[in-house]
């Protein structure tokens, strides 16, 4: 068929102009001056990510109605699908192409369906042991849990120490559970020892466990968190009725009493300020968020606001707070002074600047500091260990390493990123630099710290998806999906049931079909997924699927083995890459092909 | 079963016999009653087969070749202008191997408008590599009709009859209507070696570049020049079936002949009974009759004219700049033989003026009287000329 | 997110076509839409050099080349052929260029379908004589450049409408497709293929030499020449019956279609105006047909 056919003589010939052979055998490739490459590239929410999840990859799957492969997927890089599903920020929303066209994809709440499905099917992650080298993580939080989750699926023994009475640092302690169910928490750190890890609670570091213990461990991983709030620097802060908000959430989740009194002031605008406010609402009282910048500023989830919002909390913007004022040591008000904003400071956002002449004053017999939080790194003054702090956090280098051999570090004592995903990534990154370390490899190849690591890594394009490199023609514009919420009413009723009615979930997730219907909205931005527009476009019928159903791996996880092109043939028009609706297929100069 | 019947309806008839599957045709006059009566036959259920009632002449022969490409038996009938508009199709049919069989009624080319009798017509098509037969009878038309899809399916080069307008095409004769037995016998059903199907898919007729054009041409020509005794054969059978064979030429008292005339179609049968005349009289003149005009039997007429001392060409065409062109043609096919006597080229009844016992005899007079033709063409009966 | 479209392809790598030919990807569907009964029937146009030179041929289905102005009456031909040899399934398709069914093969069409031939007339059209160099037909719209109508005497004439005088005929079936709409036209095809009698199909087909336009660009202009109603996607019945089959998603000028194409980088404002308002009235006239 592809044989050239040659005429010797003219008997040889048929007796009228008619075809014995076909076109194969003329290789129109050699037309070519560029030619398509299949190249998967980084859609903007794996790129966002903290926690190096493959979002493109699981919302692909959950398309395919693939549940627990989507949620492997997630805990290949994140122990803690559940958890973020609830409480991220989501910054892998916030540049999601789809908000051009009908709103971001859901990506959260699409998390959280996984994880939630996972939970009811019972699903878990296989464990193996296959080293003997001890590592020691101090710290049972987000970090330091994803820390020994990844050390633990390598096979390594893991030890975490962690000072609570209970595990999970601030998902434990700093969330309240109407955000955070507690079994979804204590689920997720089940498949946690579930692979060996073993977690030692009431073991504070500096106290009761030594530095000098550490020494039977070939490997330190250090996530203590921030553990101190920050003071606000008014007089009367010492006074009664003054419980920071880190405290506050504390003695909630932990089911101590808490005395809160019927008004209460938050002081600052983060997500600690606004869980402290929503809580002391669910513990009966009129709460009032004082913050110095304005909305625009809150750095708290948006949702969050809002739903303390509707809840009732009441915010004051640009006010801070000069004095406490108190009486017989007990809190009973505050003078507050109004902001204006001027320039940006530091932290990219407007300094606040007190109005002079505009102090005023509140009524409010509890006060609630929720301005920041700060690392307790005392410990260190317990024993000889030489550790560079660096402006309250301890230093680190891009594999996670500080300056002691075979200590490493991360999460929000380490690094200024203050989210469960990051501390996640964090904790990873660690693990993997532990891997290398306790195999004698070099340390190398990590990316900046603002940057996620792959424990499994994918070998795709960085260069990141954006709107305009997308073929509008294959998309409509779809609305997305919100998930329900529980009604106000019966998020924060009767205290009367203290214990049960005040930790009621107020975000209730989607259901199949609407996690499904959210699913297909996705554009599948870099990813090929097999939509067949190429094949179709094809005027030199070049391109061929490489395999037919059913796939090896996840289709969004092909990476450019879903089809062939056939360089024989391909004249590089460049169709393929124009039409291409999620900017799958990459044009590349032929020269540099020809040897 | 003999019949009394007009030329064109021979055709019908012998397509008819023929078995001819496709027929598309477009009416010209003179030839419109050989569609009108195939049409007849094709409503009464005595013909199955597909009429296209096509909207030009050119169209008759795409459709013809398309029918043809596909494996059915094809026909079509026209004259003149009709013949001319086919001309790019006619080169088509021949390239493409096709055995179509039409029957073209000689008419004159306008302007200015003639629907009588002249040659040329058909003459002007004979590069295109289409077989030629010029009939000069009904009877002969019917056969030649039969003959030729069995030659031309043999060959694979697409055949035409012609006959003259008004005078054969619409003269009644005696014509013997052979059984469609004894014609299924000599002319079984069409099988084409390649055709257009789907279960054995080529592609006909792509472009084909210097390397390989020329050898399709070769071997174009090597079937003309096999035609020679395949129609001799064919005729032969044809004989042995229904008991008539016409030859490629036919040679009527030329035995001692010192002047030969030569002619085709109507005018060789009015010469006939001029020779019988003048023989009478003690001229020495013979007749030969060319039948087949393409492939050009070269070999047959120079064999025929072998003994002539001068030859006598009668055109009822002309070809202009040149000469009449059975003239041009057998000159150029004695050319390169051994006997070469001088030929006088006559050019006579054009636009179908009539030809006459009288115009042949002057024409064997002038040849008789003249050692050499002294002019290239010798124009008969031309006023005042 | 698969494709309506049969997976058969009849259509082999291989042939001329120069890339991005919107000519090779229609017949790339046309075919995969009839499946391998089907007899092809190519006059003189690009196609009979897509096709492959002897002795090759790009086509798994029979191919019949023939003469230029022949697309209607070979195909007669051929479909009484089958007929009369007790074929009556295989579908013949005449695949002819613009200028062999606007010009100098509209008489061998309309008298075809006038007939009612039982057969599929596809017209591929670029627009212009593309074949023998870019030179004008009576499918060339009005303002383009070709070689004989440059750029100082662009075509004065408008676009002849060629499925109006289809639908003249009162064929039972009369079509307009286009590549950027795959699912469409194969439809169409299938559609015409199980209707006995005349099938008119009218094809859109990009031409990147003769356009002057980027061979990528082929199915987007293509699409943009749909959305900006330049050249609608609808259906014919017995000539009376017309309906829309694809409705512009978006409203977008018809600047945005010809900006991409280099044929037309000569038009002033006005002429772009004057271009605007003719298809604004000639859909609107289609819409009246329409009743939509």
């Amino acid at each position: 068929m592809t044989e050239e056919i040659v005429f010797k003589t003219e008997a040889d010939m048929p007796y009228l102009p008619m075809s014995l052979g076909t076109t194969l055998v003329n290789k129109t490739g050699s037309w070519r001056y560029i030619r398509p490459l299949y190249v998967d590239k980084t859609p903007p929410c794996n790129h966002n990510c903290p926690a190096g999840e493959d979002v493109v990859g699981y919302l692909a799957l959950i398309e395919e109605g693939q549940y627990k492969e989507g949620w492997e997927l997630i805990k290949q890089e994140n122990p803690f699908p559940g958890v973020c599903g609830r409480v991220c920020p989501h910054p892998c929303e916030s540049e999601c192409n789809r908000r051009e066209l009908g709103g971001a994809m859901a990506i959260h709440t699409l998390e959280r369906f996984l994880a939630d499905h996972a939970a009811s099917q019972r699903t878990s992650v296989p464990a193996s042991k296959r080293y003997d080298a001890k590592i020691a993580i101090i710290g049972s939080g987000p970090s330091g849990l994803s820390c020994a989750y990844h050390l633990g699926r390598r096979g390594y023994p893991v030890t975490v120490f962690e000072a609570l009475p209970v595990v999970g640092g601030m998902m434990r302690v700093g969330i309240p559970e109407y955000r955070l169910p507690r079994e979804v928490l204590e689920r997720e750190i089940a498949d946690i020892e579930a692979l060996g890890v073993e977690i030692e609670t009431n073991m504070r570091l500096g106290d009761n466990l030594k530095l000098s213990d550490l020494e039977d461990y070939q490997a330190i991983f250090i996530a203590v968190g921030l553990q101190k709030s920050r003071k606000l620097n008014v007089p009367g802060e010492d006074a009664e009725g003054v419980i920071p908000g880190l405290e506050l959430l504390k003695r909630v989740n932990l089911g101590e009493e808490v005395q809160v009194g019927p008004s209460v002031a938050v002081i600052g605008g983060g997500n600690t300020a606004v869980d402290a406010a929503r809580s002391a609402l669910r513990l009966g009282s009129k709460v009032t968020i004082l913050y110095r910048r304005s909305r625009e500023e809150m750095p708290a989830i948006a949702g969050e606001i809002e739903e303390a919002l509707a809840e009732g909390v009441k915010i004051r913007y640009l006010t801070a707070p000069i004095e406490l004022l108190t009486e017989n040591g007990w809190v009973m008000g505050l003078k507050c002074v109004k902001m204006e904003l001027g320039e940006p400071d530091e932290s990219g956002r407007r300094r606040p600047m007190p109005i002079a002449g505009s102090e005023y004053a509140l009524k409010a017999d509890t006060v609630i500091p929720a301005i920041g939080q700060e690392a307790d790194t005392s410990f260190l003054e317990t024993g000889s260990w030489e550790l560079a702090v660096e402006r309250g956090r301890i230093v680190i280098d891009w594999a996670g390493l500080t300056t002691r051999e075979g200590v490493f570090s991360g999460g929000d004592v380490a690094t200024p990123f203050g989210t469960v995903a990051h501390a996640v990534g964090s904790g990873k990154r660690a693990a993997l630099a532990i891997d290398k370390y306790l195999r004698g490899e070099e340390l190398s190849g990590f990316p900046p710290i603002d940057e996620a690591v792959h424990a499994v890594p994918k070998d795709i394009d960085p260069a990141i998806v954006r709107f305009e490199d997308l073929n509008l023609a294959y998309f409509e514009e779809i609305e997305r999906t919100e998930q329900p919420q529980r009604p106000i009413e019966e998020r924060v009723s009767g205290f009367e049931y203290f214990g049960w009615a005040q930790y009621r979930e107020v975000n209730l997730g989607f259901n199949e079909e609407e996690a499904q219907a959210e699913a297909e909205r996705c554009f599948n931005c870099g990813t090929c997924n097999l939509c067949d527009t190429c094949l179709i476009f094809c005027p030199d019928v070049a391109i061929a699927r490489l395999m037919a159903p059913p796939y090896p791996v996840p289709l969004a996880r092909l990476n450019g083995a879903g089809y062939e092109v056939n360089y024989d043939y391909c004249k590089g028009c460049g169709v393929c890459a124009e039409e291409c609706p999620r900017c799958a297929i990459s044009i590349e100069e032929e020269i540099k092909w020809k040897k | 079963m003999e019949k009394v019947i007009m030329g064109n309806h021979a055709v019908s008839y012998g397509a008819k016999l023929a078995r001819a599957q496709v027929i598309a045709a477009y009416p010209i006059t003179p030839q419109t009653q050989i569609v009108e009566m195939l049409s007849e036959f094709w409503a009464e259920g005595l013909l199955d087969a597909k009429f296209i009632k096509v909207e030009s002449e050119h169209s008759a022969m795409a459709a013809c070749i398309g029918a043809s490409s596909a494996g059915a038996r094809a026909f079509t009938a026209t004259s003149s202008q009709g013949l001319a508009l086919m001309h790019e199709m006619l080169h088509w049919a021949a390239g493409a191997r096709l055995p179509i069989v039409m029957a073209n009624v000689n008419r004159a080319m306008g302007p200015g408008w003639s629907i009588w009798t002249e040659q040329t017509d058909s003459l002007a098509q004979r590069d295109t590599g289409w077989l030629q037969f010029y009939c000069e009878s009904n009877q002969e038309v019917l056969d030649s009709v039969i003959q030729a899809f069995k030659i031309a399916e043999q060959v694979l080069l697409p055949t035409m009859l012609v006959l003259d307008a008004f005078v054969l095409s619409h003269t009644q004769e005696p014509v013997d209507i052979p059984d469609q037995e004894l014609v299924d016998r000599y002319l079984p059903p069409y099988d084409a070696r390649y055709k257009l199907d789907p279960g054995d898919p080529h592609a006909f007729g792509a472009m084909v570049a210097p390397p390989h054009y020329m050898e399709l041409r070769y071997k174009i020509q090597k079937a003309m020049e096999e035609a020679v005794e395949v129609a001799r054969q064919a005729d032969g059978e044809f004989r042995e079936i229904f008991g008539r064979s016409y030859g490629l030429v036919e040679k009527y008292r030329l035995e001692d002949a010192e002047v030969v005339l030569v002619a085709s179609a109507t005018i060789t049968s009015t010469a006939r009974v001029v020779v019988d005349e003048l023989r009478e009289e003690g001229y020495k003149v013979g007749l030969l009759k060319v039948r087949m005009f393409r492939p050009f039997p070269t070999k047959d007429v120079r064999e025929a004219l072998a003994g002539a001392r001068k030859v006598a060409v009668i055109d009822r065409n002309i070809s202009f700049g040149h000469g009449g062109i059975f003239a041009e043609e057998i000159k150029s096919a004695l050319y390169n033989g051994s006997h070469r006597p001088p030929i006088f080229g006559f050019i006579i009844g054009l636009g179908g003026r009539d030809v006459t016992p009288a115009s042949i005899r002057g024409i064997a007079e002038y040849t008789f009287e003249h050692d050499t033709p002294e002019m290239e063409i010798i124009w008969r009966e031309v006023k005042n000329s | 997110m698969s494709y309506a479209i049969p997976d058969e392809e009849l259509l082999l790598s291989g042939h001329l076509a120069c890339p991005g030919c919107g000519g090779s990807l229609s017949m790339r569907l046309a075919l995969k839409a009839l499946g391998e009964k089907t007899i092809l029937v190519i006059p003189a146009c690009c196609w009979s050099i897509i096709a492959g030179a002897f002795p090759y041929s790009s086509v798994k289905v029979p191919l019949m080349h023939t003469a230029f102005e022949t697309g209607g009456s070979a195909a007669a031909g051929i479909k009484a052929a089958l007929e009369v040899q007790g074929d009556t399934e295989t579908t013949v398709l005449t695949w002819a260029g613009d200028g062999g069914t606007f010009d100098i093969g509209l008489q061998a069409l309309s008298g075809a379908v006038e007939r009612n031939e039982d057969f599929i007339y596809a017209c591929y059209d670029n627009e212009a004589y593309m074949n023998t160099g870019i030179q004008r037909s009576s499918a060339t719209p009005w303002g383009a450049w070709t070689t004989t109508t440059p750029v100082r005497h662009p075509k004065e004439r408008p676009k002849k409408d060629i499925v109006a005088i289809m639908a003249a005929h009162r064929i039972p079936y009369t079509a307009t497709a286009t590549i950027a709409y795959p699912e469409d036209l194969v439809r169409k095809f299938q559609k015409a293929k199980g209707i006995r009698g005349a099938k008119f199909i009218h094809i859109l087909s990009p031409c990147p030499p003769g356009w002057k336009m980027e061979p990528a660009y082929s199915i987007r202009i293509s699409r943009l020449a749909v959305e900006s109603k330049v050249f609608p996607l609808y259906e014919v019945e017995t000539g009376e019956k017309w309906t829309i089959t694809v409705w512009p998603k978006r409203e977008v000028p018809v600047r945005e279609y010809l900006k991409l194409q280099g044929r037309f980088s000569h038009l002033t404002e006005e002429d772009i105006e004057f271009i605007q308002e003719n298809v604004d009235r000639q859909w609107e006239r289609l819409g009246a047909r329409a009743g939509q």
